[in-house]
């Protein structure tokens, strides 16, 4: 589904990925782990190229990433969640969730709305429909941004540390939502700082650090039996 | 020293004819200066050079110039080039909404690089064009936000189109020379020209509050 080969990305003189080499499977659920400042989001917006990235390729769907190529078409294929949702404060639920595949898809307002409502309702929030994000708590609004990337019906969901700015409280409701939509098959990479989402739900496991994929595996494999010093040392930090 | 107020109460009627002239020519500039403003600050934060370093010239030049010297280069200068006469009007809304579109330009600016780039971003990750998410997600937003500064080149605009007396159109203040020039009430007329702007002034003052509650 999703091959990346060679990726390298800059920031000035500040190399933040050192050549990334990474197959995703259809209906596969990779999450990344790592430090901060491993370059693990730098991976995840060079996916849908809000990164534009300095050297490598990235293929989606046999279609190779360029800029000549409609980033808009491949983007509308790429659903992104983001840390700090980025809703649209000025319109409601519903505005939020049906904008893109009315403008982007030519979808009719109807049509989109249905689709919008049904979403709604799978993530929890149907009642929400004509609220504003600022109504919202943060969990909430966190799953109004997934029923919004999923209103475009993508073939790949990103997310990038979709708990970090919860509270406590609201993160198990996001990671549900997240859970049903792995189980549903949707191809998913999710950076994360969830172990025990990423032990329960992820197909993979990578552990990246300094701009490198350091080692990979299921959950057992990389959790249990750490083959890299790096990783085991990571781990007895966060866990 | 004597203030004959019957000298206002007379010419009263031809004071308030130059205010709602002012009212006129300031509404025009600004509305005319919103619309050039909104694209010039878009296109400065355009990433195409040749969109973005001509509107920063224009902003740079206008905004470094007076009013009065472009109002006279419009009216004076220009028709040398043009090898016509320009109208008093013309010359005045001319000169007035290409000042404030670069004002207003700049509002713009602000205003939207004031938007969280996540915003642009998470309209882009839906597949939405540049120009798409400015339109229905940053603008909108951007817009919101710079009301008061709107309102405050209103203001601005509404006593700096008083400088267009000097080429003869009939506003305010030049109703207020001509009724001097007629009757040497200087005292009497000056205070009632100042006293009309004022209530304007606050009147917008006004307003733009209400509007920026509504919108909050």
């Amino acid at each position: 589904m999703i091959i990346i080969k060679d990726l390298h990305k800059s920031f000035g003189q500040k190399e933040i990925l050192k050549g990334i080499d990474l197959h995703v499977k259809p209906s596969e659920v990779v999450v990344v782990i790592g430090p901060s400042g491993s370059g693990k989001s730098t991976m995840l917006r060079c996916v849908n190229y809000l990164e534009v990235p300095t050297s490598g390729t990235i293929t989606l769907h046999g279609k190779t990433i360029t800029r000549e190529v409609n980033i808009n078409t491949i983007r509308a294929e790429v659903g992104m969640v983001f840390q700090h949702f980025n809703l649209f404060p000025h319109m409601t639920v519903l505005q939020n969730i049906t904008l893109a595949p009315i403008k982007v898809r030519g979808m009719s307002r109807h049509e989109a709305e249905q689709t919008a409502m049904e979403l709604l309702k799978r993530v929890g929030l149907e009642e929400k429909a004509d609220a504003r994000p600022a109504q919202l708590s943060g969990g909430q609004q966190q799953r109004v941004a997934i029923a919004r990337a999923l209103a475009m019906h993508p073939q790949i969901m990103l997310f990038d540390e979709p708990t970090s700015a919860l509270d406590p409280e609201m993160v198990n409701e996001v990671l549900e939502v997240m859970k049903a939509l792995a189980e549903s098959g949707m191809t998913m990479m999710v950076v994360t700082h969830e172990m025990g989402f990423a032990r329960q739900v992820a197909d993979r496991v990578l552990f990246m650090d300094d701009g490198r994929i350091i080692e990979q595996g299921t959950p057992d494999e990389v959790f249990n039996h750490p083959r890299e010093t790096r990783t085991r040392e990571f781990l007895s930090k966060i866990l | 020293m004597t203030f004959d107020f019957s000298l206002i109460t007379s010419h009263f009627p031809l004071l308030l004819i130059g205010a709602l002239v002012t009212i006129e020519i300031t509404a025009v500039s600004v509305a005319i200066g919103v619309m050039v403003g909104l694209f010039v600050g878009v296109a400065e934060l355009s990433r195409y050079p040749w969109l973005r370093i001509p509107a920063k010239i224009y902003v740079d030049f206008i905004r470094g110039t007076p009013l009065l010297v472009q109002i006279f280069i419009i009216y004076f200068a220009l028709p040398i080039v043009l090898g016509m006469r320009i109208e008093p009007f013309v010359a005045a809304v001319a000169a007035c909404s290409i000042n404030s579109g670069a004002y207003v330009a700049e509002i713009f600016r602000a205003g939207i690089q004031s938007i969280d780039k996540g915003q642009m971003e998470a309209g882009r990750s839906l597949g939405m064009s540049w120009t798409q998410t400015m339109v229905h997600i940053v603008i909108p937003q951007a817009f919101r936000r710079i009301i008061p500064q709107l309102g405050n080149e209103f203001i601005a605009m509404l006593k700096d189109s008083s400088l267009v007396s000097v080429i003869g159109f009939e506003e305010l203040t030049r109703k207020g020379q001509l009724i001097i020039a007629s009757t040497y009430g200087s005292l009497e007329i000056w205070s009632a020209v100042a006293i009309i702007y004022l209530v304007m002034t606050l009147s917008i003052t006004r307003f733009v509050a209400y509007l920026e509650k509504r919108f909050h």
